[in-house]
C-alpha cells in the first residue's frame, strides 16, 4: 500500500512560482497564522488587530520601479477614525523618467530565477555546476579539472612551475607525509621549488621487512624524474650519500654510496631499513630539473617495534648558485630567524659577512633540566617577530670561583660566537655594508654602585636583547626593517657565601622585538596645475 | 515646367537622412546603456543589436536608391527603394515591440521613424504614379 501510495503521488518537479501580484505580497507578514504586528498587509489580522496598530510598517508595495507603469498596493492607517482602521488602495505608479522600461520582453530579468529542483535525471549536471569550491555565471567557461587538459596551457607545460607536482616515469615523485593522523601516506607529491620535511610513522614487522616496499631504498630511486613535464627526458636520482644508524642512535657514514643496500632480516633485526631519505633537486632558472640526488639514514629494526617513525625532506637549488635562506624579501617575514653575521677582522672596509648557521642571533633554550651548567649549548634561533624569553637555574656553591663563573656564565647566556652585526633587511647581501646595522651592547650593574664595593665580583644573570624595527616602504606594503638591535647583560654581585650552603639564581635571557615606526602619513600627488602664459605679443595691435 | 519629380519626398528623404543617424546613435547608446544597468544575457543582445546594424546597412541603398529615383524620374529605383523600405518598417517593428527592453525613449524614437517611412512610402507611390504615367 506504501508504493502504490508513493508511485501516485507524481515528484515536485520545481519550487512554487513566485508570487508576483502585489495586492497578495506581504513581506512584514512572517508569523503564520497570526497576526504581525504593525504589518498592515498581514491578511491574518483582523479590524480588531488593525485598530491597535500605531504606523504601518510596510507603506507601498511595488515591483520593479524601472517600468513605466505597473501596480502598487498602498496600505496606510487611518487614524482619525474611531477606532483606526486600515485603508488599502491599488494604484498605478508612473515613472516619469524617459528611460522607463516600457515592455520587457525578457520575463526572467525582473523576478529571481526559480532554483531548480533535483531529480535523478538532473542530478549529474547539477553536481558539476554547483559542486565545485566556486560557481561562476558563465558554468561553461570555467573548467574545474586539474588535469593539464587545458587547450591554453598547452605551451605553459613545457617548464615547472612553482607547487606543481614533480612528474617521474609512473607518477609523481612522494614524499611520504602524515595526512590526518601521523600514519604516512605515499600519495603526498613533491612540489616544485617547495622544500618540503615531513615526519611520519609507518608500522612494520621484522619478519615481512624485506617485502615491505617503503623500507628498501629502491622504492625512493628507481622511477626516474621527467625533466620537464610530459617529456620523455629523464633525469636519474642518484644516491648522495647513505649513513647508517645504529640501535643506540650513531650515525656512521658510508664511505661508499654506489651499493644499493636493500633490507634483510639479521639475527632478529631488520637491517638496512630506510629511516630517512632527504632530496636534493637542481634546477635551471626555465624551470628544467637537471639534476636529482638522495640521501638516505639506513637503520635497524629491533623484533618489538611495531612502527618507526620515517622523516623525509627535499630541497631545490638551482644550477651555479649558492643558496642563502632570506628571512624576508626584503622586510623581514614574522617568523623567520634574524640574519646575523660578523665583520671580518683587518679589512678598512668590511668586504664579506659569514652569515652561515654559526652566526646566527640565538639565545639560551630552556631545557628540561633547568640546570645551566648542564645545559651548554641548546640554543634556540631568534625568529623576527617573535618575543621569547628562556632561562636557567644556577646553583651556587661556596667553592666556586667568582671568574670562571662570569665566563660560563657569560658563555651561558650568549652562546658559542655572539654575532656583531644583524641585517637590516630580510634580504641583506653580505656585500652592502649600510644594510646591516651593529649589535649595541650595554652591561648593567644590579646593585647601586654606592652599596656595593668596585672590587667585587659581578656575574651576569641576565641577557635582554631589544631589537626595535620600524615599518619601511609604502603605506599599503609596509615592510618590517630593523632598525637597532641592544644586547643588555645585567650583572649582579655574587656575595660570598659561608662553607656548605649554597644558592639558587635565576639567569634569563629575552628578546623583545619592539615597533617604532612613526605613524604612517599618506601623501597625495599635488593637482596638475595648467601653466598658460599667453605669448608675449598677443595684444598686439593694442598694447 | 513638367517637373514630375516630387520635393516633398526629396525633403522627407533629407530630413529622414539626419534623422536616421541620430536615432542609429541614440539606440546603439540606449541598448548599452541597458546591458550595463539590466540583466542583459549575451543570447539576447546578439539578435537585437543584429536587428539594429541590419537595419543601418539597409538605410543607406534605400536612401540613395530614393533619391537617384525620384532626382532622375525614373520608377525603377524608385520601386526598389519601396521595398526596401518595407524591411526597414519591419525592423523598425521589431526594436518598437520585440526588444528585449522596449524603452518610452526607444518607443518615441521608432514610432516617429515609422511615421517618416509610412510619409515616405506614400510619397513614393503617388512620385511612382507619377512617373508610370
Amino acid at each position: 500500500p506504501a508504493d502504490t501510495r508513493d508511485a501516485a503521488q507524481p515528484r515536485v518537479r520545481s519550487a512554487p512560482a513566485p508570487v508576483t501580484d502585489v495586492a497578495r505580497l506581504c513581506v512584514c507578514d512572517l508569523l503564520v497564522a497570526q497576526c504581525d504586528v504593525n504589518c498592515c498587509c498581514d491578511p491574518d489580522c483582523s479590524a480588531e488587530d488593525f485598530s491597535l496598530f500605531t504606523a504601518c510598517s510596510l507603506p507601498v508595495v511595488t515591483g520593479d520601479s524601472q517600468l513605466c507603469s505597473q501596480k502598487a498596493a498602498v496600505y496606510s492607517l487611518d487614524v482619525e477614525a474611531n477606532p483606526p482602521e486600515r485603508i488599502f488602495k491599488l494604484i498605478d505608479q508612473v515613472n516619469p523618467s524617459i528611460f522607463c522600461i516600457h515592455t520587457a520582453n525578457y520575463k526572467q530579468a525582473l523576478y529571481l530565477k526559480s532554483p531548480e529542483i533535483p531529480t535523478p535525471e538532473n542530478f549529474d549536471q547539477l553536481l558539476d555546476k554547483f559542486g565545485g569550491a566556486t560557481f561562476s555565471a558563465e558554468p561553461d567557461g570555467w573548467n574545474l579539472d586539474t588535469d593539464a587538459q587545458n587547450p591554453p596551457d598547452a605551451n605553459e607545460t613545457s617548464r615547472y612551475e612553482y607547487g606543481v607536482p614533480v612528474q617521474t616515469e609512473d607518477a609523481f615523485l612522494r614524499l611520504p607525509s602524515p595526512v590526518v593522523s601521523s600514519w604516512c601516506s605515499d600519495a603526498n607529491p613533491a612540489g616544485f621549488l617547495v622544500n618540503q620535511a615531513t615526519k611520519c610513522i609507518r608500522s612494520v614487522s621484522v619478519e615481512k621487512c624485506d617485502s615491505i616496499q617503503a623500507l628498501s631504498m629502491l622504492f625512493y630511486i628507481n622511477s626516474s624524474i621527467l625533466a620537464v613535464p610530459k617529456s620523455s627526458q629523464m633525469v636519474n636520482i642518484t644516491v648522495q650519500s647513505v649513513v647508517v644508524q645504529s640501535l643506540n642512535g650513531m650515525r656512521t657514514l658510508l664511505s661508499s654510496s654506489d651499493v644499493l643496500r636493500l633490507p634483510m632480516v639479521l639475527d632478529e633485526l631488520c637491517i638496512n631499513a630506510v629511516l630517512g631519505v632527504n632530496y636534493h633537486i637542481t634546477h635551471t632558472d626555465t624551470g628544467e630539473i637537471i639534476e636529482a640526488a638522495a640521501a638516505f639514514v639506513l637503520g635497524a629494526i629491533s623484533k618489538e617495534a611495531l612502527s618507526i617513525e620515517q622523516s623525509f625532506e627535499i630541497s631545490f637549488t638551482q644550477e651555479n648558485t649558492q643558496p642563502v635562506p632570506l628571512s624576508g624579501n626584503p622586510g623581514y617575514v614574522v617568523g623567520l630567524p634574524v640574519r646575523a653575521g660578523f665583520q671580518p677582522q683587518g679589512y678598512p672596509f668590511p668586504a664579506a659577512f659569514l652569515s652561515n648557521k654559526h652566526s646566527q642571533l640565538t639565545i639560551l633554550h630552556s631545557t628540561s633540566t633547568q640546570d645551566c651548567l648542564a645545559a651548554q649549548g641548546a640554543r634556540a634561533p631568534v625568529l623576527f617577530g617573535y618575543n621569547m624569553i628562556s632561562g636557567c637555574k644556577l646553583r651556587i656553591t661556596a667553592a666556586m670561583k667568582c671568574q670562571p663563573l662570569a665566563q660560563t656564565l657569560l658563555d651561558v647566556l650568549k652562546g658559542q660566537s655572539f654575532p656583531e652585526y644583524v641585517a637590516s633587511f630580510g634580504n641583506s647581501q653580505a656585500q652592502d655594508v649600510l644594510d646591516w646595522v651593529p649589535i649595541t651592547q650595554l652591561h648593567i650593574s644590579e646593585q647601586m654602585i654606592s652599596h656595593t664595593l668596585q672590587g667585587s665580583c659581578q656575574i651576569p644573570v641576565s641577557l635582554g636583547i631589544e631589537v626595535k624595527w620600524t615599518k619601511y616602504g609604502s603605506l599599503v606594503n609596509p615592510q618590517a626593517r630593523i632598525v637597532n638591535v641592544t644586547a643588555t647583560i645585567t650583572t649582579t654581585t655574587l656575595k660570598q657565601l659561608p662553607s656548605g650552603r649554597e644558592r639558587i639564581i635565576p639567569v634569563t635571557s629575552s628578546v623583545v622585538f619592539t615597533d617604532i615606526s612613526s605613524p604612517a602619513e599618506p601623501s597625495y600627488k599635488a593637482w596638475p596645475t595648467i601653466d598658460i602664459k599667453l605669448p608675449f605679443d598677443f595684444f598686439y595691435p593694442f598694447v | 515646367s513638367s517637373q514630375l519629380s516630387s520635393l516633398p519626398l526629396q525633403i522627407l528623404l533629407y530630413v529622414n537622412g539626419i534623422y536616421y543617424i541620430f536615432y542609429f546613435l541614440a539606440t546603439l547608446a540606449m541598448i548599452i546603456y541597458k546591458s550595463q544597468v539590466f540583466s542583459y544575457p549575451d543570447d539576447l543582445l546578439a539578435p537585437d543589436l543584429a536587428v539594429l546594424f541590419l537595419m543601418g546597412i539597409l538605410e543607406v541603398p534605400r536612401l540613395y536608391l530614393g533619391f537617384k529615383g525620384n532626382l532622375t524620374e525614373a520608377e525603377a529605383p524608385l520601386g526598389l527603394s519601396l521595398g526596401l523600405t518595407v524591411g526597414s518598417v519591419l525592423l523598425c517593428v521589431y526594436l518598437l515591440l520585440w526588444q528585449t527592453y522596449v524603452l518610452w525613449a526607444d518607443v518615441l524614437l521608432n514610432a516617429v521613424l515609422l511615421s517618416a517611412y509610412g510619409l515616405e512610402s506614400g510619397l513614393k507611390v503617388t512620385a511612382i504614379a507619377a512617373f508610370v504615367s
